[in-house]
């Protein structure tokens, strides 16, 4: 288990992290997510010690990392770059850490020669880095992350240099290679639909502190602020105009078209194949519809929403307002 | 790198308010700024002064418009760039001293190729190394000679630099092949000049193997620079409290003239594009 | 231009090596001749400067060793400090990065012939004078600004998730450098090695104020006493025998490593 308290770090008197409390249980993955700049990828280094914390602490398995360098803390890292030693081949990057730890030839390969299996590269042991295509590095530095053998994961953006297809093949591969282990694994991405995807539970960050922590459906359900419910949910939220105080957020595919609602013209739309995305103008401002009837733009429409899918925030803590 | 260069200038601070000399036994002895005082009286310095300045503007001058020559050779592609790269090279990785006895030999009256030159196109004797009036230009040429290359380097690092859609561009917008020099060549190259200039001046202004191997200073002292006077203060006339004030009084000629520059070149806006 | 290129070609070729032929020539040219213009054609060369050279006391090739060695041990040493100082500075905050490449820029622009006379009393201090093992302490110091100018670009250069990934692989400090880091600014530090090297072997006023003995002087120090030793009669013949054997190993030197030499002066002179 991966225990944070009350972490923080600050450049000169600027804190880019504060007051961060996570647990992250064995087995589980929790997703940090927020917006570039949010300290999320800071959190990451805090914990596998390449930056020291100025408030807090970080447990694992109950034992303080405290004082422990990078160097011997057992950590399974992902980087964004991959961070794969450009003059090494695939078998010599995964070589290096076992032999540095004085581990006998024979048990190396033995080792090395599973993970390459594993991570199905067994044909590509002696090529460099850059002769390999964007998908096999991310094998490469997860199998890299593997032999480490650690007690937690930590995977910094490991998706974001891919392109969407690829994405879509990586992903059973990351829940087979890692995420079905027993380990802890903290994953940092700034991809709403990808940490609802993979992880168990997801830590909003924004500015440097955790606005809500829950499961992915907590969060699209019953977002805690008005910053969640803006960054959780493709496309967008719609914002209302203010009524009695509150701000008012209703999804796009929580709305349908009514004869008897409130008028809006149609003044764009794009096809997403199953259905389009209306864009709509009126008194209250624009809207956004999920919709598979057909439409011409130009068109007046009546929208209609149940006010049960309604998300109420005060406009002022921009925290959720429970209604009855 | 504090011993080597730290060191050193706060020695020289303090030997230059004592008297060391075989007068004093080579016991340092405060003299009240005596030797600075001797410093302001002294021709043989100022002289040595003018002369290491036009020595190192004349010479800086002319390597920048060789070096600037050569670049826009080298830059251009054709067979066997890198070879005449390699060998243009080559005078700037030789010691110094090494070919200022070349080119004295080069320079020699009467048995050298050039006054052979001279005699066979029927002139009289140039005497190139014995005339006061003249053997400075010597001097600038076989500095010139031997770091051009440098600055030639320098500079093609900056063509490199520069986009050839630049180029396209401007050819586009009806730009002629020549105005593109001034057009764009060389404002995107400037930071490389100034650059260029900045350490040649600094290089220049301590002159000291080629004059002392090629002229000795000579002839009637018309070549000395400053670092062969406090050089010869030194180790001739071992007076050390003065050569550690000639050097210091040099140190500060210099960084007069590289921040005079530097004030007017900041007035000009010229070194804007470095900062980006 | 295009028409003209060999034109121009030829003269560059022309201004750069012509000097440099003629000294071959000359050492080719026996002493008689060299004075003498009507001496015919076939009966101007000669092997005797060499030979006069190779036998000479202390015998030439005295002052190549002594250059090599003075030229190879400051190279050594040079590196062995720029390296991890170059890789700490460049692990620095930002703001403090640019103070200290301001300091050492400043160091590399520094006419370092008005250093002679302090470093010549630390010599005397230490009794390091006539030592060539000493003499590379100070080369050392003053190539160690350049040098450091050049590593910090290229562990500037490096990804710092190249150097948090093998932390995270278990290695330290000095594993790092050894396994990763070295590796993959070999080339920087090829360049860096050769630019030392070429600065100590070519070195004047310090070796000629720390060496004396004939048979430690390094090749430029030896060149000019051949031209000090008589001002109006130089042997030149002789004199251009020694320029062409003390130049052959630096032409190999140059033309062999010219890539490592080209990028090595201008990302120095560029990223300083």
């Amino acid at each position: 288990m991966l225990k944070l308290n009350t972490l923080g770090k600050r450049y000169g008197s600027r804190w880019i992290l504060r007051d961060l409390n996570l647990e992250v249980l064995t087995g589980e993955c929790v997703a940090l997510l927020g917006p570039s700049g949010c300290g999320k990828s800071t959190a990451l280094r805090l914990i596998a010690g390449l930056e020291h914390p100025d408030e807090g602490g970080i447990e694992l398995e109950g034992r303080s990392l405290d004082g422990i360098p990078a160097e011997r803390r057992r950590i399974g890292m992902v980087f964004q770059s991959y961070a794969l030693f450009p003059h090494l081949s695939v078998r010599d990057n995964l070589d290096l850490g076992l032999k540095i730890r004085g581990m006998a030839p024979a048990k190396r390969r033995e080792q090395i020669d599973a993970v390459l299996s594993t991570v199905q590269l067994v044909n590509e042991a002696d090529r460099r880095p850059e002769q390999l295509s964007g998908g096999q590095r991310q094998r490469v530095a997860l199998g890299r992350a593997l032999l480490r053998n650690p007690s937690v994961y930590l995977l910094d953006e490991p998706m974001s240099n891919l392109d969407a297809q690829l994405r879509d093949e990586l992903r059973p591969e990351l829940r087979r290679l890692i995420l079905q282990g027993p380990q802890p694994v903290l994953y940092v991405t700034h991809d709403q639909q990808e940490a609802m995807a993979l992880a168990d539970r997801i830590a909003v960050l924004r500015n440097g502190r955790i606005e809500q922590i829950g499961t992915p459906q907590e969060l699209y359900l019953k977002p805690a602020t008005r910053f969640v419910a803006g960054f959780i949910g493709r496309p967008q939220i719609n914002w209302l105009k203010k009524t009695n105080g509150a701000c008012i957020g209703i999804r796009p595919e929580h709305l349908r078209p009514d004869e008897n609602g409130d008028r809006w013209r149609l003044i764009g739309r794009e096809w997403l194949g199953a259905n389009q995305l209306l864009l709509m103008e009126g008194a209250a401002g624009q809207l956004q519809m999920l919709c598979s009837a057909d439409f011409q733009p130009g068109e007046h429409l009546g929208v209609s929403w149940s006010p049960k899918d309604e998300h109420h925030f005060d406009p002022i803590s921009e925290k959720r307002l429970s209604r009855s | 790198m504090a011993m080597v260069f730290g060191w050193p200038m706060l020695r020289y601070s303090w030997l230059s308010m004592h008297a060391s000399s075989v007068l004093t036994g080579l016991e340092p002895v405060s003299n009240q700024g005596a030797n600075w005082i001797r410093l302001l009286e002294d021709a043989r310095f100022w002289q040595d002064a003018v002369q290491t300045l036009r020595f190192a503007a004349l010479s800086v001058g002319l390597e920048i418009v060789l070096a600037l020559a050569m670049a826009l050779l080298l830059d251009q592609s054709w067979r066997g760039r890198g070879v005449v790269r390699a060998l243009s090279l080559l005078p700037w990785a030789l010691p110094t001293t090494m070919m200022a006895l070349g080119w004295r030999w080069i320079f020699n009256t009467p048995y050298g190729p050039l006054e052979q030159m001279a005699q066979s196109a029927g002139l009289s004797p140039l005497n190139l190394l014995s005339n006061p009036d003249w053997t400075w230009l010597a001097t600038v040429i076989a500095d010139v000679w031997k770091t051009t290359p440098f600055i030639t380097l320098l500079l093609l690092a900056g063509l490199q630099t520069i986009p050839d859609d630049l180029y396209s561009a401007f050819r586009l917008e009806g730009g002629k092949t020549r105005q593109a020099l001034t057009a764009i060549t060389l404002p995107l190259l400037t930071p490389y000049i100034l650059i260029g200039i900045l350490f040649r001046t600094a290089q220049a202004a301590g002159v000291f193997d080629l004059i002392q191997v090629l002229t000795g200073g000579g002839p009637a002292g018309s070549t000395e620079s400053i670092a062969q006077y406090a050089y010869l203060n030194a180790m001739r006339f071992l007076d050390f409290g003065y050569s550690a004030t000639v050097m210091l009084a040099g140190f500060v000629l210099l960084s007069l003239v590289i921040f005079t520059a530097a004030v007017l070149l900041q007035i000009s806006g010229l070194l804007r594009p470095l900062k980006s | 231009m295009n028409r003209s290129r060999p034109l121009w070609i030829a003269l560059l070729l022309i201004w750069s090596l012509l000097p440099m032929l003629w000294q071959l020539i000359t050492s080719l040219t026996s002493s008689d001749a060299l004075v003498n213009a009507d001496i015919p054609f076939q009966q101007r060369w000669t092997l005797a400067h060499y030979r006069e050279l190779l036998s000479g006391d202390p015998p030439f090739w005295r002052y190549l060793f002594n250059s090599s060695l003075v030229g190879g041990l400051s190279t050594l040493l040079t590196l062995l400090l720029a390296v991890p100082a170059a890789y700490g500075i460049a692990r620095m905050a930002p703001a403090s990065r640019r103070t200290i490449r301001t300091v050492v820029g400043a160091a590399a622009l520094f006419p370092y012939v008005l250093l002679f006379l302090a470093l010549l009393e630390l010599a005397r201090e230490f009794q390091m004078g006539n030592n060539l093992l000493a003499i590379a302490l100070p080369y050392a110091g003053l190539a160690l600004p350049l040098a450091l100018l050049l590593l910090i670009s290229a562990f500037e250069g490096l990804p710092n998730e190249l150097d948090d990934a093998a932390r995270l692989e278990g290695l330290g400090v000095v594993d790092r450098l050894r396994w990763v880091l070295m590796p993959l600014i070999a080339p920087a530090t090829a360049s860096t090695g050769i630019l030392v090297f070429l600065f100590a072997w070519n070195e004047y006023p310090i070796a000629l104020t720390w060496l004396s003995r004939d048979d430690l002087l390094t090749l430029p120090v030896a060149m000019a006493r051949i031209a000090g030793s008589s001002i109006y009669a130089v042997p030149y013949g002789a004199y251009a025998a020694a320029t062409v054997l003390g130049s052959l190993p630096l032409l190999t030197l140059v033309l062999l490593c010219q890539r490592q030499i080209v990028a090595g002066l201008t990302n120095g002179a560029v990223k300083g």
